[in-house]
């Protein structure tokens, strides 16, 4: 078991940090790319000319990819935050509590949020199903619904790992 | 009877520790259940977060911040502000006060201030024979201090949140850097006097010394574009805010890893990491709340609630203090992240017909706020000063009492002359 949660988290931070590079890197090489096409004309030396060559992959598909990539990134990033137990929450007694009591408020707390995730995922995938129906393109032939399987395929995910929490010893206090 | 006992259910589950989210949806989730709307809405409200243009500067300026307070910038950012002001009576306080400043604007008050800089300066100002008590008050006060400057990251929540409600005028995140300025600067320059007011008699000042301004300066050549950027890019209107996010990050990320190398590729992923829980969490917020949102307004929550205070309260002034005093308990009992996307598309349809414009509702949000990081029962500064200087938390909450007063007063003044948050705005 330990080595399958390890290796998943390996994978997790792996994917993570692919998306996050990316999001850097795209956006702003987005808007290096409208520096260099919006230069004044004195500056048309070949050295940009062949900028400009280099930047033309960079078209009108790199803004709704980034808004889309900015939404992965922040799944895969409360998918780790529920493995630490970073989730925003008020936690008025749980810090204080320890032993059975705290076993129990961590089951109830964190099997009601598995609950509610599960509910997310399922409305999602009707989402997800609807925009299949509609067949609309997030850009040239990518279907939109592409871009929403994040949706209930993170809730899911979310769900089960939460309810593993629930179960588990809380995660050292982090600074 | 069952709507009530829901309540109660609710509020026991958010004390037992329930994620925030799950609590929102689920109240989300029962509204719709009961107005019979297939909860699908709140899949389709959730994923308008990626139709959101201006989104992507959270991710990009969280993971800047993260990289910068990894790396050494905060011991550079000590020396250098120390080497400008450090000759002043008092000096050692101001400096703690901007240096936290410019760190929160750029790290967000996600907590990293008080250890990243906290650390460095909370051992210095003993060593200048600052009462102790002082110096933990200043510290962990200090470490929310440069919300109100960009780019900090609830800044940019409250603008893309109100942007959602389409008002008049317009609520743009451009607006609410320069609007956050001069309000930011009256409790630097308030909480600044305070310090030289209660620094030590004898205490040791540093002498002036031209040579280590300069080689702290020099020192901190990498950092110092980082502010050029931002302020000059978006307040000079070069660029917009996400733009300044996304050239500020790969710069960050290009001095840090490659030019500096004060952060190891290998340590890259579990950073970024770090950085996208924080976004995770937040995102996972918004976006329910955009479902929530969703359904209060379908049930004209806001009119309800705005006649129901104007029935109460008819001018705009009665309403502003009890809007302080409102939000003082919300930043008390809620993170601030959590309190801007639930209350802010409540409070700013009620505030418009005040006539209160909503780029300076933002500022006395903010402000606001910023106290609620310092008070119990859920003030994260307490927390986190108390774990990394090792005091309990309500030594922590006295010792910063005289601070959040001088606070308090400026948030009055922030709320009572619009014209200091709207000034620089047309």
């Amino acid at each position: 078991m330990q080595w399958l949660s390890r290796g998943l988290e390996r994978f997790e931070t792996g994917l993570l940090t692919l998306f996050a590079l990316t999001l850097v890197v795209l956006a702003a090489a987005q808007i290096i790319a409208r520096w260099i096409g919006q230069s004044p004309e004195w500056l048309a030396l070949p050295v940009v000319g062949w900028l400009l060559g280099w930047t033309q992959w960079i078209g009108p598909w790199v803004d709704p990819f980034l808004r889309v990539l900015v939404l992965w990134v922040g799944m895969f990033g409360a998918l780790a935050a529920a493995r630490d137990d970073r989730h925003i929450s008020l936690d008025m007694f749980s810090r204080r509590w320890q032993g059975a009591k705290l076993r129990v408020a961590r089951v109830l707390a964190f099997g009601f949020a598995a609950l509610v995730s599960a509910m997310l995922a399922r409305a999602s995938l009707g989402l997800v199903e609807l925009e299949r129906e509609s067949g609309t393109f997030l850009f040239g032939d990518v279907p939109m619904w592409w871009a929403q399987l994040i949706l209930p395929l993170g809730f899911a995910a979310l769900a089960l790992r939460l309810a593993v929490r629930g179960f588990s010893r809380p995660a050292p206090v982090a600074t | 009877m069952s709507v009530l006992l829901l309540v109660v259910l609710i509020i026991a589950l958010a004390a037992l520790g329930a994620p925030l989210f799950a609590l929102i949806a689920a109240i989300a989730y029962l509204a719709l259940r009961a107005a019979e709307v297939e909860s699908t809405v709140l899949a389709v409200e959730f994923f308008r977060l990626a139709e959101m243009p201006v989104l992507i500067a959270i991710p990009l300026f969280t993971m800047a911040g993260y990289l910068l307070s990894e790396s050494r910038a905060p011991q550079r950012l000590v020396r250098l502000t120390e080497a400008l002001l450090g000759w002043l009576h008092g000096g050692l306080a101001v400096v703690a006060v901007l240096a936290c400043a410019v760190f929160t604007a750029f790290t967000g008050a996600s907590g990293v201030t008080i250890v990243a800089i906290g650390a460095l300066l909370y051992p210095a100002l003993k060593h200048a024979r600052y009462a102790d008590r002082f110096s933990l008050g200043l510290i962990t006060t200090s470490g929310s201090l440069g919300l109100l400057f960009a780019p900090s990251v609830p800044l940019i929540l409250y603008g893309i949140v109100a942007q959602q409600l389409g008002t008049n005028p317009p609520v743009s995140i451009d607006d609410l850097f320069l609007a956050g300025i001069l309000p930011g600067l009256l409790m630097l320059v308030a909480l600044s006097a305070y310090g030289m007011w209660k620094a030590p008699p004898k205490q040791h000042d540093l002498q002036w010394n031209a040579r280590e301004a300069w080689s702290a300066l020099w020192d901190a050549r990498w950092e110092l574009p980082l502010p050029v950027f931002v302020l000059g890019g978006v307040y000079g209107g070069f660029f917009a805010a996400s733009e300044a996010a996304a050239v500020t990050a790969l710069y960050v990320l290009v001095v840090t890893v490659v030019i500096r190398r004060e952060i190891k590729l290998v340590e890259l992923p579990r950073l970024l990491r770090e950085a996208s829980m924080l976004v995770g969490a937040i995102l996972l917020i918004l976006g329910v709340s955009l479902g929530l949102t969703y359904v209060l307004i379908d049930a004209g929550v806001p009119e309800q609630l705005f006649e129901w205070i104007s029935a109460h309260i008819d001018n705009k002034w009665t309403f502003l203090l009890l809007l302080n005093l409102f939000l003082l308990v919300l930043g008390m009992l809620l993170d601030i992240f959590s309190a801007i996307v639930i209350m802010v598309p409540i409070l700013v349809p009620v505030a418009l017909s005040y006539g209160i414009h909503p780029v300076h509702l933002g500022i006395i949000f903010l402000a606001n706020m910023q106290i609620g990081y310092v008070t119990p029962p859920v003030g994260m500064n307490l927390f986190i000063a108390s774990y990394r200087f090792n005091t309990p938390v309500m030594t922590l909450a006295r010792a910063s009492l005289p601070f959040l007063l001088i606070l308090f007063a400026c948030v009055l003044l922030i709320t009572y002359w619009p014209a200091l948050s709207l000034a620089l705005i047309d």
